[in-house]
């Protein structure tokens, strides 16, 4: 099975996000970056199906350099190669433009036959569309799901695990090849080890220019101002005894947030 | 009739074919030793150098060999009445050395000690003998004393399986005892004479080869060991080159390490105090080290064969707490530590070991920030409640929280209780305005990349902040800062709150209340970094000290090191559950702690515990609570 991983790089979440002048973009000089959650849980599943099936898990990630920290962290975890598609401005584009960009790389590598499955995150940890993986099957014509806990290969093509509102699952077949995208906690994250990091060293990076790949088209969706969420807290003292106070809880619970 | 001589009978005139049946003994036992003791050596020759090794210092080396071998100090320190005895045992052979040269060179008529001799050499020669009959008759006394315990007493921790080789070797060591002393009882002219001498040269020819085939192989290496040994407690060696990833397979056995492994005396000590051994898992200490010489033996050094499989298991490799009392107790200076966290990096760093609560950890502290998995944002909110100083340069120490202490609740009142002893003393200090874990679990369980990363991302934050000095109420924290991150860097000086504290005491108020506290000792505090008598008296100022049975250097792991504090449910009896009884048991109203990890053991053993609990406090709790309600002096 050939498999190929598209993976974001995204602040990291204990990160001190911050607006920049423009009030258009966060400040990145004092962030720090890491891999995307779903997207670590959609590599998981590429490099279990690798093991159990054999073949090769390719990794792409577009961003400026810094993103290839984020790729030798997925090479150190199992991948095989990766192709990194250079681009500084990646904010300026929308989830079209960089499904775009992922969709030529993925044709420029394999030409008219495609890798028999695509995994992606079901969204990012910053801006959180949802919408690349779905787009980007789009373009390259394939079948998609989104929202996939488990993958497994049947003889035909797919069995996936969808998960649905509520504590409900779906299970479907689809033929390969596809593009799924992946959410988190369907499987244990695996860790990067000093091995890996040292192999990871000699496996081939390919560096495509964004230019390159496709031309720039102006986005659908242009981001006009950003904001950091105003602080709200509404804090409820629950009076009685504690008996009382637990009724009272329960039923908040239920009815009011609706989390039992 | 048997009538005690004033001196000590030695057989003249050996005929010629004597001689020669002597000569050929002598061979034949040399080589059986060697036969033996060779295919050991080389091995041990044969393994992998010890990267970073220097003889240097020297004299740290002769002072150990000096205290712990010919004094015997260890041996007799943590177990007294035993340790005397082997210690007698030691002392005689040490005296025996000329004897025995000199019963031997009797044998070809060329010997040198003239007990009927005139002058000097008579007399040294007389005085000699009586002293070696002294230790003759102490060490015959002693081994039978040893042998009665091995084999009647039977302490639990020497094994299920009698060991007919020590019955072996205590009989010929008495045998050896007792054919000196009887020769006082004959004169030279006596037709035993000869017969003496013969049963005490065969004696000794039969000894020597058992040396090498048995544990008392120690005899000949330990010596060796204790004088190579590390020497830092728990010293983790550095990986070196692309291919090191701890102790993977034989390959990366090191000379020390084997030789370490051939040295053990299986007495184990080390199993005694060992908190996993203890519980009931898999773990035992003095196992791992005979699974590596059976490693050795069977499969030899410089191999690729893994380390953890038949001879040693993953499973009981990863039960260890790091307490380090298996290191600090055993008597020939084999050091456990480097090798069983060195088998957890062989494990972790090439992937081996899949543990989901581990990967987890990995995870979080490759992504994150603390061992918690909890938002640094929510240690900036600790910050600002507690109004903490941030740290800017100009204070004079640097509070580290730690991970316990900046997201724990617990940990969080130890730090409060702290600061407010440093408010009250008029200390100035500051906290970082953002910290990473110091990285002693992952370090603990052998995770090179992650430590890496966060002691490098740790230093440099410190270095940016100029910070000179720190003060933690962690002592992992203190422990990992100090020595661990040697490894990447220049640490700050840092030491331990009670370290802190107790240097001011003299302007910390008394308690009113005598309250009986028992305090439990840090593994990380107590036997890492030798500091006993400074919680001590900060209890003493708060209460009236008792101490648990055991205690300080035996004190007895509270089972969260080791990063076990993250791995989720233990199997067997639960580490902090023992040890909580046994603190209980004191009849204390207080349990002092001074590690923010034994308090989250504690607070939920005493929970899960049928007897009415006792409070639990950290040292700086017990202090803070006799400051002045408005914290001034
Ligand atoms: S360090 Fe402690 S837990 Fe680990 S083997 Fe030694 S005594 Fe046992
Ligand atoms: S390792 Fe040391 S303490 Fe343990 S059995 Fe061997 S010699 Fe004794």
């Amino acid at each position: 099975m050939k498999i190929i991983v598209a993976i974001k790089q995204v602040p990291d979440r204990d990160a001190p996000v911050r607006i920049d002048a423009a009030g258009k973009w966060i400040e990145e000089s004092d962030l720090q970056f890491t891999m995307n959650e779903p997207d670590a849980y959609a590599l998981e599943e590429a490099l279990r199906l690798k093991e159990a099936h054999g073949g090769e898990v390719i990794v792409l990630s577009a961003g400026p350099e810094r993103v290839g920290a984020t790729i030798r962290e997925a090479l150190a975890k199992g991948a095989d190669r990766a192709i990194h598609i250079s681009a500084e401005d990646l904010g300026t584009r929308d989830a079209l433009g960089v499904a775009k960009l992922l969709a030529e790389a993925v044709k420029s590598e394999f030409g008219p036959e495609s890798p028999d499955l695509i995994l992606t995150g079901l969204q990012s940890e910053d801006l959180g569309l949802g919408q690349t993986g779905v787009i980007l099957a789009e373009l390259l014509n394939l079948p998609h799901a989104s929202l996939i806990l488990h993958v497994e290969k049947t003889d035909s093509g797919l069995k996936v695990k969808r998960e649905l509102e509520a504590g409900w699952f779906q299970e479907i077949e689809l033929p390969t090849p596809a593009v799924l995208t992946i959410q988190s906690g369907g499987n244990k994250l695996r860790y990067a080890t000093l091995m890996g990091i040292k192999k990871a060293k000699t496996k081939e990076m390919r560096v495509a220019a964004a230019e390159q790949l496709s031309s720039k088209t102006p986005p659908t969706a242009v981001l006009e101002k950003i904001a950091l969420p105003s602080k709200q807290r509404s804090t409820q003292i629950l009076p009685g005894t504690p008996k009382e106070a637990a009724a009272a809880l329960v039923e908040k619970l239920k009815f009011e947030v609706r989390v039992l | 009739m048997i009538a005690l001589h004033a001196t000590l009978a030695e057989p003249q005139h050996f005929s010629a074919p004597e001689k020669t049946i002597f000569l050929a003994l002598i061979l034949a036992s040399v080589a059986l030793f060697f036969q033996r003791f060779g295919p050991v050596l080389k091995k041990i020759l044969q393994s992998k150098k010890d990267p970073g090794f220097t003889l240097t210092p020297i004299g740290r080396r002769t002072w150990d060999f000096f205290s712990e071998v010919l004094c015997q100090s260890k041996v007799i320190r943590q177990r007294p009445l035993p340790g005397l005895a082997h210690a007698f045992v030691f002392w005689s052979f040490l005296a025996f050395a000329l004897v025995t040269l000199n019963h031997c060179a009797v044998g070809f008529g060329i010997g040198f000690l003239h007990p009927k001799g005139q002058g000097i050499s008579g007399l040294f020669s007389r005085f000699y003998f009586y002293l070696a009959a002294a230790f003759a008759i102490t060490c015959a006394i002693s081994i039978t004393g040893l042998f009665i315990r091995r084999f009647f007493l039977r302490p639990k921790w020497f094994g299920k399986e009698v060991s007919y080789e020590s019955g072996l070797i205590a009989f010929l060591i008495f045998a050896l005892m007792v054919t000196y002393l009887a020769a006082f009882f004959i004169t030279d002219a006596s037709p035993y004479a000869h017969v003496l001498w013969w049963l005490h040269t065969l004696t000794l020819l039969a000894f020597l080869p058992v040396i090498p085939h048995t544990k008392h192989l120690h005899l000949v290496l330990s010596p060796v060991t204790v004088f190579l040994s590390r020497g830092k407690f728990s010293d983790i060696p550095p990986l070196v080159g692309d291919e090191d990833f701890g102790l993977v397979a034989g390959q990366d056995l090191t000379q020390i390490v084997s030789l370490q492994a051939y040295s053990c005396v299986e007495c184990g000590r080390c199993t005694e105090h060992c908190p996993a051994a203890n519980t009931g898992k898999a773990l035992n200490p003095k196992e791992i080290i005979l699974g590596v010489r059976a490693y050795l033996n069977e499969i030899g050094p410089a191999t690729e064969e893994p380390l953890l499989g038949k001879h040693n298991s993953q499973e009981a490799v990863f039960q260890c707490t790091t307490c380090g009392a298996c290191e600090f107790q055993c008597p020939v200076g084999i050091e456990h530590l480097p090798i069983i966290v060195g088998l957890r990096r062989g494990a972790v760093n090439t992937g081996a070991w899949e543990n989901d609560y581990g990967s987890k950890l990995f995870n979080q502290l490759e992504r994150g920030s603390n061992a918690l998995g909890i938002g640094a944002v929510e240690r900036d909110k600790f910050n600002q409640k507690e109004s903490l100083p941030i740290f800017d340069g100009t204070q004079e120490y640097c509070l580290w929280l730690g991970c316990m202490g900046a997201y724990d609740p617990k940990g969080r009142e130890i730090v409060s209780s702290f600061a407010r002893v440093m408010n009250y003393l008029g200390t100035s200090y500051g906290v970082l305005k953002k910290e990473k874990c110091t990285g002693d679990p992952v370090r603990r369980l052998g995770n090179d990349l992650v430590f890496q990363q966060l002691a490098e991302a740790n230093l440099e934050t410190l270095a940016q902040n100029k910070v000179k000095k720190i003060v933690s109420i962690c002592p992992h924290c203190v422990r990992t800062i100090q020595e661990d991150w040697k490894a990447y860097g220049t640490p700050p000086e840092i030491e331990h709150h009670s370290e802190f504290m107790a240097r001011h005491i003299d302007k910390l108020p008394q308690a009113q209340d005598k309250e009986k506290i028992v305090f439990h000792d840090p593994c990380y505090l107590g036997r890492y970094r030798n500091v006993y008598d400074e919680p001590r008296q900060l209890v003493q100022i708060s209460g009236t000290l008792v101490e648990a049975p055991r205690h300080r250097e035996r004190s007895f792991c509270c089972g969260a090191g080791g990063g076990l504090a993250f791995l989720g449910e233990e199997s067997g009896e639960r580490v902090s559950h023992v040890r909580a009884k046994e603190l209980i048991e004191t009849g204390a109203t207080t349990i002092g702690t001074a590690c923010p990890f034994c308090n989250t053991m504690f607070r939920d053993a005493l929970a899960a515990s049928e007897t009415p609990a006792p409070q639990l406090l950290d040292i700086a709790q017990l202090v803070a609570r006799s400051l002045p309600v408005d914290n001034k002096a």
